[in-house]
Order: structure tokens, then sequence, then C-alpha cells
């Protein structure tokens, strides 16, 4: 396929029907470090992978607080991630101020999507070069949503995105049916769980390069902290997926 | 641009109100809200439209009456009713609550205020949502107060006493709404732009309930106007 005629913007179609550009930038979702979320009826866990660019630097942090009710988890450009952070906590904050309650979750991934669209149908604009996990919490229930740069957003039960993500989804497979019952404590159990899967053979997991933030219909979100991590990356050895309970 | 543009001869602004509808009255009972107004719309001193159905309901569980300018009464409903509308068009099943509304008019009212063109209205918004009921008042300046019972124009004069001697937050609905007939046919007395003829509508679990209008019942057989007692003294 001689993909090079067709690719140079988003205004022009592939023969088979493909936008290049969209695809190219889903590309760079898949390079960024992986991040993880699951819900059950009751909680919604984020789990990332904090990526260290040398020895002397921080870890870029990847989940961000939206509201009270709802957060974020990125991958792929960063600075797109902040523009896009941005843009739903201004949404969040306007709605505040008119209605007094929180925005409805899944009607801002739909504006998210919204704007991630009008971004692939210009001439003069890129794609978004990130795809964001959104947990929330609404009325409705407990939401977990995927937005693509192709602007479009699908809501899940868990979902792994980033580099080495389909290990994790491999893992939830085999046990998302069993999320919907469990209590938090068991939920961020598997999504580390999930997580150390995607690891590379010469990593660990740590309380520095882990990031899990959690909400909850009576929690509002919070990142662990390290103390709490370690503890928690320790109940790893003893997890049992299939019981979810610890046991020597 | 140095001149505010608003304040240009092209655009005048409504500071004072010629259609009006009178006072409005909101009582929580247990399991719900009940509220009443008459049916007239006076122009000036004239009675002039007399069959006004004021109640409006705005989404399922929510019913929004005021008294004041009607035109701008009649635009607030389309504005409600924008909010609803435009929630079908996430797909997501949310609408917004009692609450939403109440707290959406008090951002509009208050904007409207700043720029010295109010909406002329005292507004009543009344709801139940969640197995709570719901009721606030959202003056012309945007106050927004919540509370289990509202009253509007006169009848914050002259009902306050009747209410707190006869109803209280759990009574019944027939309870707060005989209560309510009994504030009108004071109101109907002593109010110089009330109307004999009120409505009354109510919100609770299953919804939204709205009567036909109902003439309140006033006594006019009295002896001294039958004898003509007081006549003779001014033949005199």
């Amino acid at each position: 396929m001689l993909k090079h005629l067709y690719d140079t913007d988003c205004v022009t179609w592939s023969p088979q029907g493909k936008l290049f550009q969209v695809e190219y930038a889903m590309e760079a979702v898949k390079q960024g470090s992986i991040c993880l979320g699951l819900k059950s009826n009751e909680n919604v866990v984020l789990c990332s992978l904090k990526r260290q660019p040398s020895e002397l630097a921080g870890y870029q942090e990847k989940q961000f607080k939206i509201d009270d009710h709802m957060a974020i988890a990125i991958a792929g450009l960063t600075a797109d991630a902040r523009v896009l952070c941005k843009y739903m906590r201004t949404e969040c904050l306007e709605y505040k101020y008119t209605y007094e309650s929180h925005h409805p979750v899944g009607r801002l991934v739909f504006k998210v999507a919204e704007k991630s669209q009008h971004k692939t149908q210009s001439g003069a604009k890129r794609p978004y070069g990130v795809g964001l996990l959104v947990a929330g919490i609404d009325p409705n229930g407990v939401h977990l949503f995927e937005t693509c740069p192709s602007g479009n957003y699908y809501e899940y039960k868990c979902q792994a995105i980033g580099s080495r993500s389909q290990a994790a989804r491999t893992y939830f497979e085999s046990w998302f049916h069993l999320f919907e019952k469990s209590t938090l404590e068991q939920l961020i159990l598997h999504g580390l769980s999930a997580l150390k899967k995607a690891i590379m053979e010469d990593e660990e997991l740590n309380e520095k390069n882990v990031e899990v933030g959690i909400l909850g219909k009576n929690q509002k979100f919070i990142h662990l902290n390290a103390q709490e991590l370690k503890e928690y990356i320790q109940k790893l050895e003893t997890f049992n997926a299939n019981t979810q309970i610890q046991q020597e | 641009m140095i001149f505010n543009s608003e304040l240009s001869a092209q655009q005048q602004h409504t500071t004072s109100p010629v259609v009006t509808g009178g006072s409005v009255i909101a009582l929580a009972y247990k399991g719900g809200v009940v509220i009443g107004t008459d049916t007239l719309c006076s122009y000036g001193s004239m009675a002039a439209f007399k069959n006004v159905e004021k109640i409006a309901q705005v989404s399922k569980n929510t019913i929004y009456v005021s008294s004041g300018e009607y035109s701008d009464f009649q635009q607030v409903v389309k504005e409600l009713a924008k909010i609803d509308r435009s929630a079908l068009q996430y797909d997501d099943g949310v609408h917004p609550s009692p609450r939403d509304y109440g707290n959406f008019l008090a951002r509009l009212s208050y904007k409207k205020r700043c720029k010295i063109n109010p909406l002329y209205l005292q507004n009543v918004i009344a709801g139940f949502h969640n197995g709570e009921r719901y009721l606030a008042l959202v003056d012309i300046y945007g106050t927004y107060l919540e509370s289990n019972f509202v009253t509007t124009g006169f009848a914050s004069y002259f009902c306050k006493a009747i209410i707190s001697n006869y109803w209280n937050e759990n009574c019944t609905l027939d309870q707060a709404k005989q209560v309510i007939r009994e504030c009108f046919k004071v109101l109907f007395c002593r109010d110089c732009r009330a109307h004999d003829v009120i409505q009354l509508g109510y919100v609770d679990e299953q919804g939204v309930h709205v009567e036909q209008p109902e003439r309140v019942e006033t006594k006019w057989d009295f002896n001294g106007f039958k004898t003509r007692a007081n006549e003779k003294l001014h033949t005199q």
C-alpha cells in the first residue's frame, strides 16, 4: 500500500477509507506508558506506570483530578493532555457555577470527543495525540470511559491503554466478571496485578513509579500516598485473583 | 468602545412592568410541595386577563411559577424548557434536577440584574427529586433561597401569619391546600390586584399535578351589605 501518498494530512482519505493521520495519532497513544482503569458498582480505580525520563528527573504524573467526582489518566503526548485536562476542568467549573451540581460524566466525555473530532476534519490542524481514561461518578452511576484521538469514545467495565497494555487487558478478560462486586481494596489489587503483567522483566512496581487514584460514590477523587502504595504493592505478593483474598 | 453600547438610544431596558401576575404561595407538605397562584394578569390597575394558567411544568418533576412581568415569565419558561430539551441530545438519560433549574435561574437573574436589565420576576421553583422535596425562591436580583414555604408579592405581607398559625412542613396535601385557599381569600379582600380564581399545582413522587382553576369562597352576604345600613348616613 502506498501509504505515503495519502497520509500527509487529515483531509485526505486513502482508497481503503482510512485517515492515516488519525491512525498515526492513535500510535502516539500506544507509545505512552500504560494506564488502566477498572470499576465496580461503587468505585473506580485508575492505575498507571509513571515514566522517569532520566535518573535526574522526576516521574511524569499521569492522573489528573478534573473535579471531585471525576479524574483522568493519560497516555500519549503530555502537552496535548494538559490542554484537554484544562478544558475539562473549565467545563466542570462552569457547570458547577450555573447549576451547583456536578457535570454529568458522559456528557463531558462527549464534549471532549466532539473537540477531538474537530481536529480530524481540518487541513490546518492535527489530531490530539493523547488517549484519556475518564473515571467519574454521576447520578447515572459509576463510569469509565476511553477517548481516542479519532474523536471516538467508549464506555468500559475496565480498560488499559498505552504501551504493553494488551497484557493488562488479557488479565482483565480473565477476571473482570468479579469486579462488579469487588471491594475497593480488591479492585486496587486487581488493578496493580494487571499493571504488573505489563511491565518489562527488569522493571518492578514501587511506590515511586506507580500511581493509583480512587473514586467512589462517597469518596472524592484522591491519589494513594507513598505509604499506602507500598502496602498495596506488598499485598500483591499474596493476592489470589480468583478468590480475591490474601493467601499464603 | 468607550461607551457601553447597552446604554445607547436603540436599547431600552425594562425597569417597570406592564402586564403583571399576582402573588404566589408555595408550601411544602409531607411528600411534596404545593403551589398556588391566582389566574389574573393585570394591566396596571385593570384586571385585563382573568383566565391565565400560570403554573408551568418545566420537567417531569419540576414546576415553576412567578409573580411580576408576565412576558418575562413566558421567556423564562422557554429558557428552562430549553435546558431540559437540550439534555436529550447527549443520549445519557441525565436530566436536570429541580435544584439545577433553581440555580440556573438564580445565575440568569443575577446576570441580568448586573446589566441593569432585570427579569422583573419573583420566581418560585418547586420539585421532587430522589425522594426529597425541593422549594426555592429566586428574586429579581438573583438571590437564591431554599425554604419550606415561599410567598411573593402581597402574600408576603398578609399571609405569613396565616401560614405560621395553620401550616407545618409535615402536614397533609389537603391541609396545605386549605391554608393556601385561606390565604388567597384574604388576598382577594385586601390586595387590589388579586383575583378570586386560583390554581393549585403540586409535585410529589409520582410527578407533577396541575389542577383546574377554582374559585375561592368569599363571603359577601353580610347584613350590612344587604340592609345598606350605612347608606342612611351618607344621604344626610
